[in-house]
């Protein structure tokens, strides 16, 4: 069962179930726990080795035991998702904790990722049960409908779950090569039915600057 | 605690919906936004540099900070736009008929209804007019009245102009153990000797942490005799046609030069 204390830390409660989280944060316990590293992501070889190609590498630990586990890194802000059989997209470096009942795997984004400096893919969380993203403040959650497409900046994306559509949209044009465009030469565009998380700060892409 | 999802017919309009997000609701109207400052939006909205053709006129009434004009953008259109920076608190605040002067780096964003200057004191801009415009600082920002002195980190900017000036605290250097002290460090100074003081009606906007935001270049001034911060004259590139004094904006004819690295 995950739970929030203050909105910088993760509380775990477990009853010899598991949970797999960032390696090397945990910041306390209480009770019996096993922490045991996970090597590439805990998807066996294949996973490891997808994970070495596509710069999605995650260090990820299982623990497992009876008790109160407390997770935190860096003093992000933590948001709490939960799955119901759908499917969440994050980057690997937002992903601090999923129940064991979830999968992880990686996939294949397309030039979206290429913009942002993390690579071509992303990481995928599907199945029923807890995840605990990070973010550099608190997340805004948007709802995407067929109506209302949604725009944002590849640098303050964390995460989105859902059926959507994701293209990568440019604002480039000639003004940008004269040094004068309008400073959000990239966007990721989302459209579907789906919620996207978004975060109050922006990373440094390589198209900040455009 | 369940999360509360947003969209355009819930999220509010030009109000905050965080402490650290802001939400601007453009309805066919524009606004001026730094660089990189929006995180998401809904509808249509273009964004454009300071230096477009089209947005000429509006430049000319409501921007007058030409050097840093670089760092800034008109964001139009109709649709709902979230700014954010930094995860640092984000804060709308509303002038009528007034005025007010900011530390560069705080300001993200304003209404064309005001008007954007070069403050004669470095490093800060003044807003003149009336409208809305969004500031960011580090931890929530607080309002007092003059007289008072303030730490210069701690500043944000200030209102319907109090006279700002500096204050030094000279009583610790006193005699030769407090000379010893101010040259060499040893038994410690406070930290706090040198501070800003404000005398005059008006209102100081401070931030609740010494952690500064980083600066933001708003320019150089014209080198002139009598301008503060000129320095001894040298007209170098950039500054427009030697002696008029005017700084030039980006967009204007004589600018193709620079633009192809002439």
């Amino acid at each position: 069962m995950f739970r929030l204390q203050g909105s910088k830390v993760l509380a775990v409660e477990m009853t010899g179930d598991s949970v797999r989280a960032k390696n090397g944060s945990m910041v306390a316990y209480d009770g019996e726990m096993a922490f045991k590293k996970l090597s590439g992501g805990g998807e066996g070889l294949r996973g490891m080795v997808t994970r070495r190609l596509t710069g999605e590498q995650m260090t990820l630990m299982e623990v497992k035991g009876r008790g109160t586990c407390w997770f935190a890194d860096r003093a992000s802000e933590i948001n709490l998702v939960t799955l119901q059989g759908d499917k969440l997209h994050v980057e690997a470096s937002n992903l601090l904790a999923t129940d064991a009942g979830l999968r992880t795997g990686t996939t294949f984004t397309g030039l979206r990722g290429a913009s942002q400096g993390n690579g071509l893919f992303t990481t995928t969380v599907e199945g029923h049960g807890q995840a605990a993203l990070l973010s550099d403040g608190p997340a805004v959650v948007l709802r995407v409908s067929p109506q209302y497409p949604l725009s944002v900046d590849p640098g303050a994306y964390v995460a989105h779950q859902g059926n959507l559509r994701q293209t990568l949209q440019s604002g480039v044009t000639f003004r940008t090569f004269l040094g004068e465009g309008g400073g959000e030469a990239f966007q990721m565009r989302f459209e579907g039915d789906g919620l996207v998380y978004v975060q109050p700060s922006e990373r440094n892409t390589v198209a900040g600057d455009v | 605690m369940t999360v509360q999802v947003l969209d355009p017919a819930t999220l509010p309009a030009d109000d905050n919906v965080n402490p650290y997000t802001f939400c601007v609701e453009l309805k066919g109207s524009q606004w001026f936004l730094q660089k990189g400052k929006m995180i998401a939006y809904y509808g249509q909205i273009e964004f454009n540099g300071i230096g477009h053709g089209a947005l000429d006129r509006l430049v000319r009434t409501s921007f007058h900070s030409p050097l840093h004009a670089g760092d800034w953008v008109v964001a139009q259109g109709s649709g709902k736009m979230l700014l954010a920076d930094r995860a640092f608190d984000v804060n709308s605040f509303d002038l009528d008929e007034g005025n007010l002067t900011i530390r560069a780096g705080n300001l993200l964003a304003y209404q064309p209804s005001l008007a954007l200057k070069q403050s004669i004191v470095p490093g800060f801009l003044t807003l003149i007019g009336t409208g809305k415009f969004v500031a960011a600082s580090s931890g929530p920002v607080v309002f007092m009245e003059p007289p008072l002195r303030v730490d210069p980190q701690a500043l944000v900017g200030w209102a319907d102009c109090p006279s700002p000036c500096h204050h030094y605290d000279h009583g610790y250097a006193r005699g030769v153990i407090g000379g010893l002290r101010a040259l060499t460090g040893i038994g410690g100074s406070s930290g706090e000797e040198h501070q800003f003081e404000f005398v005059g009606a008006g209102t100081v906007l401070l931030q609740s942490s010494e952690a500064l935001m980083p600066e933001q270049a708003t320019g150089a001034v014209p080198h002139e005799p009598g301008v503060p911060g000129g320095g001894p004259g040298h007209a170098s590139g950039g500054h427009g046609p030697l002696g008029s004094g005017m700084p030039r904006m980006p967009g204007q004819l004589g600018d193709l030069q620079r633009r192809f690295g002439l």
